[in-house]
């Protein structure tokens, strides 16, 4: 059977409006919370001892239990491949992998948990401290999938927290959970105090667990403790965690699994949760998941829908190949919506679908053929995966951008010749304004790639230049630049103004570069790498030594501008020897400045063309280095041996033409900047909306 | 050309109620501020105004007081007259009880205005004084900088005007009297009170100055009457600072253009010569000193300004130079660099001048 | 040993070197025992802070000169926290409002209600108010200018507001109104070079006339600077001769260099190797403003006279968006992109008229 099942806590709002009301009642909000069960395990050695013990968890959480008897139900059934009735069901659920061999996750990875997972299971007793490991990834990889098929393999038992909730009708059933099922306690902290819950879970789960596992069999003993659902407190005061964890590093006992799903856009979690430093204090080690390949995906779809269609019995209409391949592009490497989709799209009944997919196929075939009519190296699967952005219905996912791609649709503005006769001429003296028809829609692209407008002007400015030859044409660019920052520069307006911004921006820029006026004039460029932008961490470096400026000189009494521009200066060619170590220091860092030609202090980021477009709003430092090595860079981007598994896998069709073969073949590796924009982001938006 | 008018005229709307409010908290007499000590007793006083006072004196003969809106530029009387009314008509005890005088810049927004006035207003009185003599049976609300006023204030005012007309009469006071809405105009008698003559500046000024016994020269009061404007409070203010900075020395026409911060004309003169006839660099040089003797950008542009529409000059070159000056008060507004400023100024100039030749 | 800036540095009206007419009417002004708000204002590195000092000194006596730096916190009606440095004596305290940024409002409302509620400690100073001294007045939201402007009436009784700035233009009229302007003129280059000669003789230097002539030239006139470079130039070499360097400082040299890279050539490539050296620049603590107004006035010197006129406009567009905008770099950048386009067309035109 399928061989896949995601981490299921996640799957897209979207996603669930879209599939559930042809999945019936069962799956609308249940399907998703039930998954708070499959803290289960999966062995097969004794499915009543399973049973029994699902028992416990979904009295845990009272609150479920209706779904989860459901789900029960249905679960077991069909993890032994014999239900019929599971037809409402999700696939995602009843093709849940049951081996390594059915999980999408490279096999690199699993191999990389299971190690960490083993050693940290057989060293439990001689080292006496909790162990920790921290999955990251996109939401959709596999990470909870793995952890489960792995436990299951490894004979382990999950222990799963989740949030308490405070609804009445949980308080409710307090009383009764309390009664049957001791570990329920610490339910009973409800919202007074998630964070103190957690805690007790946490270093409860630690010390009992022999104590409560001890009428099992000798294989419970092991137990891995999963997180994938925290506490809010800890979003906004991450120490509080990481005071907790300190306490369960040293005393802990089984290893703690922490499951932080990336977002193009959304919460900045494991950087925030986890940081750097905190990392290595506890040693906590960090594997990251890449998006589902493509290849792997194919394989997954391709088995469910045999698999389906078998016992289907005609109740499902079987897609054939291309659509397939249309839903795993669509799906941008979350294998959860991936299936989703395909079950709604799969549904015979569905009257809906018939119009969409028609539609869906009308397109592929006047893009592709704009495609070999150019004649360009880009090819028809290209042609293709572009078109799916532009009109992915059932999609699952967001038709996101990756930033490197919604760049270089601006920069490199693909244009088309009008057809014959009917171009629009303008007349003579304004000629040198005269351009082909646009191919994209800029507002569109600034939308896709997940980032504020203000943001997306930034990345252009710092890569525009590139792509421009004439200083004329870099003038007007520029000129567009300024007036966009001058559009959004009053507060009182900024909301209402940043899309004009973007747009003058990005519309400025590709009118004005007059090089690529035309759709025969623009293969010239070649290809430019892209960088991230400087200017967010200059400005902070800017405001910061000033603030230290201001504050190691305070004794000067000098207004900010002349202790910066004559004061700090003279004194750095001043020995005068009544200063202090700091100052000294931010003379000998500030005053002075290296009068080499070309200052060598800013290293240009490469921006990996799988760099999500949020990235520097919020994403990961660590996940974007590794989104960047995945398949198509790989064969650039030179990284250490920590993501050494990429270069293996196949290609994803949906980026990698952009590339092409002449990404440079070293650049410097993208370092903590993400950290600064990240922050700096924070601290522009607490200033702007003062 | 709008945005440097409006710089220009705004320049000093209202210091006098205000130091009048300030310096009634202190307890000295030495210390009040002359614009104080001289502001008229009596609406005979009032200088130059001559309906407003006509109509003011037959209210104090008895007749009933219409609602009043005063519009001008600043310190031309319009609060003064209003006082001095009062003052007349109630006395000095019963001044506290049937004046209330708002400003409106300070107590923005329509809930305050609505909650004072209408408390105020509220109390009925009687029309005699305690000391039996007759006086009429309203009180005033005095609404100093009307425009300044949201226009829902205003339009809540107009309610509270008609509801309170039985004892309460308005006097509104304003600079221009096109921010002030319809309804509300209608509802009051208007008077334009016109800048001060420099004639009766004058007098006004040299009656000050006899009664401080200061010394003076002709240029100086000259000066004085030429750098206020027709604003006596201006006029008024500077010639305190002046004596106050020179305590026995007398007062000269350089420390009076010092205190004004004008711009001395030969140096606005010199900067146009230099515009017209000579090169970029000396302009530099020229416009690099005048910023360096801290002279304001925004007062070398209102005096540039006064020259530049007195040259011997094309209308098209006036209109593209007012323009840019229009630019660049708006520019300074927003707290552009001043050298910058007048150079890209300056650089216009001296191009619009190079065309006619 | 402090700098010479501070070391001889007049702390009585009586000893200011320069505007001596000026000192004598402050001196009036104290004297005849109504003392307004004043406003101070003239170009940086005038000497407004030092009359102040001596102005304070004259109302209270030396007592003014024990100064303690403060760091104060204020909380904002917002439950925000604003913290701020001040620096106080028992008779005056100095801040600087737009330390505060957009909470400027809050903190001079604050600040100038504790110090008009205290009481005055000594009552022997026969001064019934105390001073508060805020600098950078024109640096001041619009907002917290006017909460100035209501704050001064309320607390004249105790307290007396002495607001120093670059330019009147940015203060609103209402405060100008209310307050005697005193205009400090940057000193003349004769008066600079007598305060360097009077310097150095109090250091048991000698320093040439020339010399002194040439500091006061290059400082622009500011007298803190010319202090500072002539201490520069002590450390550099000592005894003095008259054609020696005038050390500048690091940063107008590298901008210096920048306006040579931009008249050199006039490409795209090249405009990314300024964008290099301008964030080169803001990393080192110049602001924007000050970078645009450098390259102006070099880039001015090294073009043609046709192209001044339309580069002075070009400087005070760009300046006036970046003084609006968030993100200078932008404005900078198109300034300088601007200008590489006239003046390449510029060279072109006039190569072309050249050769035919």
């Amino acid at each position: 059977m399928s061989k896949l099942s995601l981490g299921r806590k996640t799957s897209t709002v979207k996603l669930n409006s879209w599939v559930e009301p042809s999945f019936g009642d069962l799956l609308g909000g249940s399907a998703v919370k039930s998954l708070g069960l499959k803290k289960v395990s999966r062995s097969n050695e004794s499915l009543s001892k399973a049973r029994s013990f699902a028992e416990d968890p979904s009295e845990k959480k009272p609150k479920k239990r209706k779904a989860d008897s459901h789900v029960l139900a249905h679960q077991f059934p069909s993890s032994s491949k014999t239900s019929l009735e599971d037809r409402d069901e999700p696939w995602v659920d009843t093709h849940a992998p049951n081996s390594q061999a059915e999980l999408a996750v490279h096999k690199k990875k699993v191999e990389e948990v299971e190690n960490w997972l083993r050693i940290h299971l057989d060293l439990k007793r001689a080292n006496q401290g909790g162990a920790i490991l921290l999955l990251t990834g996109p939401s959709g990889c596999g990470k909870t999938a793995t952890v489960q098929v792995l436990a299951q393999d490894l004979g382990c038992q999950i222990q799963e927290w989740s949030n308490p909730s405070t609804t009445s009708d949980y308080r409710a059933d307090d009383a009764y959970t309390r009664v049957f099922d001791p570990d329920s306690r610490f339910n009973s902290f409800h919202g007074s105090s998630q964070t103190g819950a957690f805690q007790e879970f946490l270093l409860r789960a630690n010390k009992y667990s022999r104590l409560q596992m001890s009428g099992d069999s000798q294989s419970t003993e092991h137990k891995i403790i999963l997180i994938e659902d925290f506490p809010n407190q800890f979003y906004r005061q991450p120490s509080c965690l990481h005071d907790i964890l300190r306490r369960f590093v040293r005393t802990g006992r089984c290893p703690l699994v922490f499951i932080v799903s990336d977002s193009l856009s959304g919460d900045r979690g494991s950087r925030l949760l986890f940081p750097k430093d905190v990392q290595e204090e506890l040693g906590i080690h960090n594997i990251s998941f890449n998006p589902v390949a493509p290849t792997s995906m194919m394989k997954v779809l391709s088995r469910i829908v045999t698999l389906e269609a078998g016992k289907g019995s005609g109740r499902i209409a079987v897609p054939d190949r291309a659509s397939l391949e249309l839903l795993c592009s669509g799906s941008a490497g979350d294998i959860r919506s991936a299936i989703n989709s395909l079950q709604f799209s799969t549904l015979t009944d569905h009257s809906l679908e018939k119009g969409l997919w028609a539609g869906k196929k009308g397109k592929p075939a006047s893009s592709s053929r704009k495609g070999s009519v150019k004649g360009r190296r880009k090819s028809k699967v290209h042609r293709a995966t572009e078109m799916t952005e532009d009109s992915q219905a059932i999609g699952g996912k967001d038709a996101s951008l990756f930033l490197f791609r919604a760049l270089g649709k601006i920069l490199y503005c693909k244009r088309e010749a009008y057809e014959g006769s009917e171009t629009p001429k303008l007349p003579s003296h304004l000629s040198e304004h005269q351009r082909d028809k646009l191919l994209i829609d800029p507002e569109l692209v600034v939308e896709r790639s997940h980032m504020s407008g203000e943001f997306f002007s930034l990345y252009l400015h710092q890569n525009y230049l590139d792509f421009f030859s004439d200083i004329e044409d870099v003038t007007r660019a520029s000129e567009y630049l300024s007036a966009a920052d001058f559009l959004t520069a009053d507060w009182t307006s900024r909301a209402t103004m940043l899309e004009y911004g973007s747009s003058v921006a990005t519309r400025g820029l590709i009118h004005s570069n007059s090089a690529r006026s035309s759709a025969t004039s623009q293969s010239s460029v070649g290809f430019k790498p892209l960088h991230k932008p400087h200017w967010l961490h200059i400005n902070k470096t800017y405001r910061e030594n000033c603030l230290t400026a201001q504050s190691l000189f305070v004794s000067f009494c000098l207004p900010p501008v002349s202790l910066l521009t004559e004061l700090v200066p003279y004194l750095a060619q001043l020995n005068n020897p009544m200063r202090n170590q700091a100052q000294i220091a931010f003379i000998q860092d500030v005053g002075h400045l290296s009068l080499r030609r070309f200052p060598g202090r800013l290293k240009l980021e490469v921006l990996g063309d799988k760099d999500p477009g949020g990235l520097d709003l919020d994403s990961e430092d660590e996940d974007s280095s590794n989104l960047a090595t995945n398949p198509s860079t790989s064969t650039t981007a030179e990284e250490p041996a920590e993501q050494a598994e990429p270069s293996v896998e196949p290609t994803n069709p949906s980026s990698s033409q952009e590339v092409g073969g002449d990404f440079p073949a070293s650049q410097p590796r993208p370092s903590n900047t993400e950290a600064l924009l990240e922050e700096e982001d924070l601290i522009i938006e607490e200033y702007d909306s003062d | 050309m709008q945005a440097f008018l409006k710089g220009a005229s705004t320049q000093s709307v209202k210091p006098q109620k205000d130091k009048s409010a300030g310096t009634s908290g202190e307890k000295k007499p030495r210390a009040l501020p002359w614009v104080e000590k001289y502001r008229p007793k009596c609406v005979d006083e009032v200088a130059f105004q001559e309906e407003v006072v006509a109509v003011l004196k037959k209210s104090l003969e008895g007749a009933d007081l219409p609602n009043l809106l005063f519009y001008g530029p600043p310190g031309t009387g319009k609060t003064s007259t209003i006082l001095a009314a009062a003052r007349q008509l109630y006395g000095p005890e019963l001044y506290r009880q049937r004046v209330l005088e708002l400003n409106a810049s300070d107590e923005r927004g329509i809930q305050v205005v609505r909650e004072k006035v209408k408390n105020f207003a509220q109390l009925t009185v009687a029309g005699t004084r305690p000391d039996g003599k007759p006086c009429p049976p309203f009180k005033i609300v005095i609404l100093d900088e009307a425009d300044s006023m949201t226009g829902a204030a205003q339009a809540a005012l107009r309610r509270t005007m008609e509801k309170e007309s039985r004892t309460t009469r308005f006097c509104l006071i304003c600079n221009y009297v096109s921010r002030i809405i319809e309804p509300l105009t209608s509802r009051c008698s208007k008077f334009r009170f016109k800048p001060l003559a420099n004639q009766i500046q004058e007098e006004r000024l040299l009656e000050i100055c006899q009664k401080e016994n200061l010394k003076y020269s002709k240029e100086a009061i000259d000066a004085l009457v030429r750098v206020s404007e027709g604003d006596l409070r201006k006029a008024i203010t500077y010639l305190q600072s002046a004596a106050r900075l020179n305590s026995d020395k007398e007062i000269t026409e350089n420390s009076v253009i010092e205190i004004a911060g004008v711009v001395p004309p030969k140096l606005i003169e010199n900067l146009l010569q230099i515009c017209y006839k000579s090169t970029f660099e000396k302009l530099q040089i020229a416009v690099k000193n005048m910023i360096d003797e801290g002279y304001a950008a925004t007062q070398i542009l209102n005096q540039l300004h006064d020259v530049i529409i007195q040259e011997t000059l094309s209308d098209k070159q006036k209109s593209v130079i007012a323009e840019k000056m229009a630019e660049l008060d708006k520019c300074l507004a927003d707290g552009a660099d001043e050298y910058l400023q007048m150079m890209g100024l300056c650089s216009v100039i001296m191009q619009q001048a190079a065309q006619t030749d | 040993m402090s700098l010479w800036v501070d070391k001889y540095r007049p702390t009585t009206l009586a000893k200011l070197d320069y505007h001596k007419e000026q000192a004598n009417q402050l001196k009036n002004l104290v004297q005849c025992g109504d003392f307004p708000h004043l406003l101070v204002y003239g170009p940086s590195g005038a000497g407004k802070k030092t009359r102040i000092m001596c102005l304070l000194r004259e109302l209270y006596g030396a007592g003014v000169e024990k100064l303690r730096i403060e760091h104060q916190s204020i909380t904002a009606p917002s439950k925000k926290k604003i913290e701020i440095n001040t620096i106080a004596s028992n008779y005056h305290l100095e801040v600087n409002p737009s330390d505060a940024g957009n909470s400027d409002r809050v903190v001079i409302q604050e600040l100038i209600k504790t110090v008009a509620q205290s009481q005055q400690i000594q009552s022997s100073t026969q001064r019934e108010f105390k001073v508060v001294l805020l600098t950078e007045v024109d640096r001041l939201t619009k907002d917290a200018q006017h909460a100035l402007r209501r704050t001064m009436e309320k607390y004249t009784a105790t307290c007396r507001l002495i607001l120093c700035c670059n330019s009147t233009s940015k203060v609103i009229s209402p405060i100008r109104s209310r307050c005697l302007a005193v205009r400090v003129p940057l000193p003349s280059v004769e008066e600079v070079c007598n305060v360097l000669s009077s310097v150095c003789r109090k250091e048991g230097l000698l320093l040439p006339g020339e010399l002194a002539k040439q500091i006061a030239e290059k400082s622009g006139r500011n007298l803190r600077k010319a202090l500072l470079m002539c201490e520069a130039c002590r450390v550099q070499q000592y005894p003095f001769s008259a054609d020696q360097d005038i050390p500048e400082t690091d940063w107008e040299v590298y901008l210096r260099e920048t306006a040579h890279a931009i008249v050199s050539q006039q490409s795209p490539q090249r405009l990314l190797e300024v964008r290099a050296r301008l964030y080169e620049l803001l990393t080192h603590c110049i602001p924007p403003e000050i970078i645009i107004k450098g390259l102006v006035t070099e880039l001015l010197s090294n073009c043609d006279g046709h192209l001044k006129p339309e580069v002075a406009q070009l400087a005070a567009h760009y300046e006036h968006r970046l003084q609006l905008g968030s993100k200078a770099i932008y404005h900078l950048e198109a300034f300088v992109a601007k200008f590489m386009a006239i003046y390449k067309k510029f060279m072109e035109d006039g190569l072309d008229g050249f050769m035919f």
